[in-house]
């Protein structure tokens, strides 16, 4: 019945062609230049090769990989912490206050994000505010070493992908019907089980997506890291950075970009087929 | 009615958008390091010679490389690469050769600066700013004499309170200086020898940064840095007890450069532009404004006299004794590259 | 929950979320060029500010950037959403793989690519290459959400408004855009979030005459950023504030 609306193929052809052309295109680009070699004067000449994948399989790459998803995975853990019950305060508050309640979430993040950082740095050094008002309180009697440390990246992650966490929950939680949760405790649920019986199965998709915004671009970034970890260890991200830039090994910076993404799409993939799984035991 | 509202934000907003976009014929567009040419020189210069300079920046030299080489160097007319990339962009053809007949101040500038191994004879890039590499010490911490060469950071006593360059170059670079080998030997054994060395060096480091290393010496976050003398030259203004120490291997130097991309649309201003810089009044302003080293002879004897003699800015040639620019190694940077990867992933 | 527990604990969030912000504000008022320690009070970077036109132009330019690559990307990426959920089409799977790629391609990667793809159509860089590859990035969160809030979603209503005798686009309008709207607002947001600071990408695609603020300001390499970034971000924290605020006013006036 729909295959003939001209919505339909206005909508499906406006956003094959978008991805095509500016998504697909431009990957198969990066997986074609990850078969390539390094020129010295060309960025990426022939002969086709697997010469940068083999480099990939030294223990340096996987050492990188692990440090970022571990980064990435505590910075997307904090945030549904915080998040998740930040969202859900909100969307239950007046839908005038819950709109700008979501606003005050984000403009912060409209604030260049380098200065933000820096201001994080003032905060946490050894001289800094939340030291000073520490001491001053006498909860501690020296300076604590926060700053370079990983707790400070992941005060940082997670201050700088929060609104990536709280947005998408929100618009999940929002649409949970009260009345659900109502009928849960009038059938005599505890809030315990009304949350972990109704609230949470209905808001799982919120959770998915928002803990997917946060962990895949948290994966690739190393600024953060970087400027309040004190940038001693090498993440993925600026691997492929260096590859492209310092080294001019443009075939190796592909492949590594290329291995992320597989490694991502298989995670992913993995996720599917166990959701799908654990939904059809529930069905049955 | 909000339809309406909207698009009406829509056009406000869009109305600068569109504006950028034209400057026409008397113009010159600038690829440079962000507020590394103070916007009253720029305004001088437009209404001197009436020319618009539209200003874009870089935060890298690689990534102003990248960009230039993929671009054929079209659209830019004037950019301000260091030394190792003039030499690069010179020998792959990314360069024109500059007018030195269009550049009559070009005879102000320090012979000394002059036709360095990176652009023999000037022929494609005149000199801007120049510095060094060297250390900073907190004498409140340590003695006065616990750092004198690069070789000192390897002492116990720095353990957990070293910060470097968050850089290539300039990390590997210390640990061949520290050798007694040149920061630009690409002989295998010599960079493996390096490595040996800087891996002991790596639990000593606090912290890795170029962006902001102010912060961390003048909070005490560390004791002993390697950095840029610019940023040692603030941190001593604001600490006199954190001082400069030039390293007697000999120091790392650096110098930037404006050159002509091959694809410049606007040769003859790129030209005027220059021989502007190189005024003395200019060069001097500049100088005064951004607190780097200028190349400008002229210029130096309109600097007060506390600048002109400060050794962190202006060291003397037995502090420069052997120094040297870190230049272009070709595909050798590979070698460096792989030293980098491991010691950042080996702690 | 209690009610003040709840409170309390939106305050504590947003305590997290406003304070460096405070802090940089505070730092725009000190009289030190370096963002190091406080030197007394002074107004000398707001003065900076103000004859600092380049750095005024490429705030407004990335405003300007950021509404408008905001609002395609979420127009298309709610389009997006639809054809992935709605309709079963060759390609689909392709279609939304691709969505996660975005999210995980490192930022250089993207830049290069899309400035060689720039460079093979013969676009000329600026505004516009700009435009597409903020669309572009921002897509999958636009999409994603939207998804996140239309799962679950009761067919029947769809079907009822079938059998009515609505077309798809009344179906689209009528049905799923309201049922999606805290979404698509929630994509908006973070599309303008994400074009106002995105800056690798940027350095790539843009061309010389087209200068964006996240640019200038991680470029400020040589000399350390300056207060005056900071004077510029108080201003605008503060018209953000003013026309919230005005907004509020005129919606109360209208009921």
């Amino acid at each position: 019945m729909t295959e003939r609306s001209p919505f339909r193929n206005l909508a499906v052809a406006a956003v094959g062609g978008w991805l095509t052309v500016f998504v697909i295109l431009p990957n198969l680009m990066t997986l074609a230049t990850s078969f390539l070699s390094r020129g010295e004067v060309e960025f990426a000449i022939l002969p086709i090769t697997f010469s940068s994948y083999r480099e990939l399989a030294g223990p340096e790459f996987l050492r990188m990989f692990l440090d970022s998803a571990w980064l990435a995975l505590g910075a997307a853990m904090a945030c549904l912490a915080i998040g998740y019950p930040f969202a859900y305060i909100l969307a239950r508050l007046s839908p005038k206050k819950r709109k700008l309640g979501l606003l005050f979430v984000i403009i912060p993040f409209w604030t260049n994000s380098l200065i933000r950082t820096y201001a994080l740095i003032t905060i946490l050094n050894a001289n800094g505010l939340l030291n000073k008002v520490l001491l001053g309180l006498g909860l501690i009697s020296a300076p604590l070493d926060i700053l370079y440390t990983e707790t400070a990246v992941f005060i940082g992650l997670a201050y700088t992908l929060l609104p990536f966490m709280i947005l998408p929950l929100y618009a999940s939680i929002e649409k949970l019907d009260p009345r659900l949760i109502e009928a849960a405790r009038d059938l005599g649920a505890g809030s315990f089980q009304t949350f972990f019986r109704v609230s949470l199965p209905l808001t799982l998709p919120g959770i998915v997506a928002g803990t997917m915004l946060v962990f895949l671009p948290a994966l690739g970034m190393f600024y953060v890291p970087d400027v309040l970890g004190g940038s001693r260890s090498l993440l993925v991200g600026n691997f492929i950075r260096n590859q492209f830039l310092t080294a001019r090994n443009w075939p190796l910076g592909s492949a590594a970009s290329v291995l992320l993404t597989a490694i991502m799409a298989l995670l992913l993939a993995v996720y599917y087929f166990c959701n799908k799984r654990v939904r059809r035991e529930a069905a049955a | 009615m909000k339809k309406v509202l909207i698009a009406a934000l829509l056009a406000l907003f869009l109305a600068p958008a569109g504006r950028a976009l034209a400057a026409g014929d008397d113009a010159l567009y600038l690829f440079n390091w962000s507020e590394y040419m103070p916007p009253q020189i720029l305004e001088q210069f437009t209404k001197e010679t009436g020319i618009k300079v539209v200003e874009t920046t870089y935060d890298s030299n690689e990534a102003m490389y990248a960009k230039l080489k993929l671009l054929e160097g079209d659209g830019y007319d004037l950019a301000v690469p260091s030394a190792e990339y003039v030499n690069r962009m010179r020998k792959e053809g990314l360069l024109i050769p500059l007018d030195k007949s269009q550049l009559p101040n070009f005879k102000n500038l320090s012979p000394a600066l002059l036709n360095n191994a990176f652009d023999p004879d000037n022929v494609y890039s005149v000199p801007y700013m120049w510095g060094t590499t060297g250390i900073s010490l907190n004498t409140e911490k340590y003695p006065a004499d616990a750092v004198t060469g690069y070789a000192d950071l390897w002492k116990p006593e720095f353990k957990g309170d070293l910060m470097l360059p968050d850089e290539m170059r300039s990390v590997v670079g210390i640990g061949l200086k520290s050798l007694g080998y040149s920061i630009n030997d690409v002989n295998p054994a010599h960079i493996e020898e390096a490595y040996e060395l800087l891996k002991k060096l790596m639990p000593s480091v606090k912290i890795f940064d170029s962006g902001n290393p102010k912060q961390a010496l003048l909070n005490n976050e560390v004791g002993v840095a390697a950095l840029w003398n610019g940023e040692a030259y603030v941190i001593n203004g604001e600490n006199p007890k954190i001082v400069y120490v030039y390293p007697k291997e000999g120091t790392i130097k650096w110098m930037d450069n404006m050159v002509i991309p091959k694809g410049a649309k606007h040769v003859k201003n790129a030209h005027a532009f220059i021989n502007f810089i190189l005024r003395p009044d200019v060069a001097a302003q500049i100088c005064e404004e951004l607190g780097y080293a200028t190349p400008n002879q002229a210029a130096l004897e309109l600097l007060p006299k506390e600048v002109r003699e400060n050794p962190i800015v202006y060291p003397t040639a037995e502090q420069l004794k052997g120094s040297e620019y870190e230049d272009d190694l070709g595909a050798d940077i590979s070698l460096f590259e792989k030293v980098w990867t491991k010691l950042k992933t080996g702690n | 929950m209690k009610r003040s527990l709840k409170a309390a604990y939106l305050t504590a969030v947003y305590g997290f979320l406003y304070l460096p912000l405070l802090v940089l504000i505070a730092f725009s008022f000190n009289d030190s060029k370096f963002l190091v320690s406080w030197k007394g009070f002074s107004l000398r970077w707001y003065a900076s500010l103000a004859g600092n036109s380049s750095l005024l132009d490429a705030a407004l330019r990335s405003l300007a950037l950021a509404a408008s690559s905001a609002t395609a990307a979420t127009l298309i990426g709610a389009l997006a959403a639809i054809a992935l959920k709605r309709y079963r089409f060759a390609g689909r799977k392709a279609l939304s793989a691709s969505l996660y790629v975005v999210t995980v391609s490192p930022d250089i990667v993207m830049g290069i690519s899309l400035l060689i793809l720039f460079i093979t159509l013969n676009l000329p860089l600026g505004f516009l290459t700009l435009f597409l590859s903020h669309v572009t990035f921002c897509l999958p969160f636009v999409t994603i959400t939207i998804l996140a809030r239309l799962s679950g979603m009761d067919q029947s209503l769809i079907e009822a408004a079938a059998d009515l005798g609505a077309g798809e686009y009344a179906i689209f309008r009528l049905v799923i855009l309201p049922i999606a709207m805290p979404a698509v607002m929630a994509g908006w947001l973070l599309s303008f979030t994400l074009s106002l600071d995105d800056v690798i990408v940027s350095f790539f695609v843009t061309g010389p005459s087209f200068e964006i603020l996240p640019l200038k300001i991680y470029s400020m390499v040589r000399l350390g950023v300056k207060p005056e970034v900071n004077a510029l971000c108080a201003v605008m924290f503060a018209i953000t504030l003013m026309v919230v605020g005005a907004t509020q006013l005129l919606m109360k006036e209208k009921r």
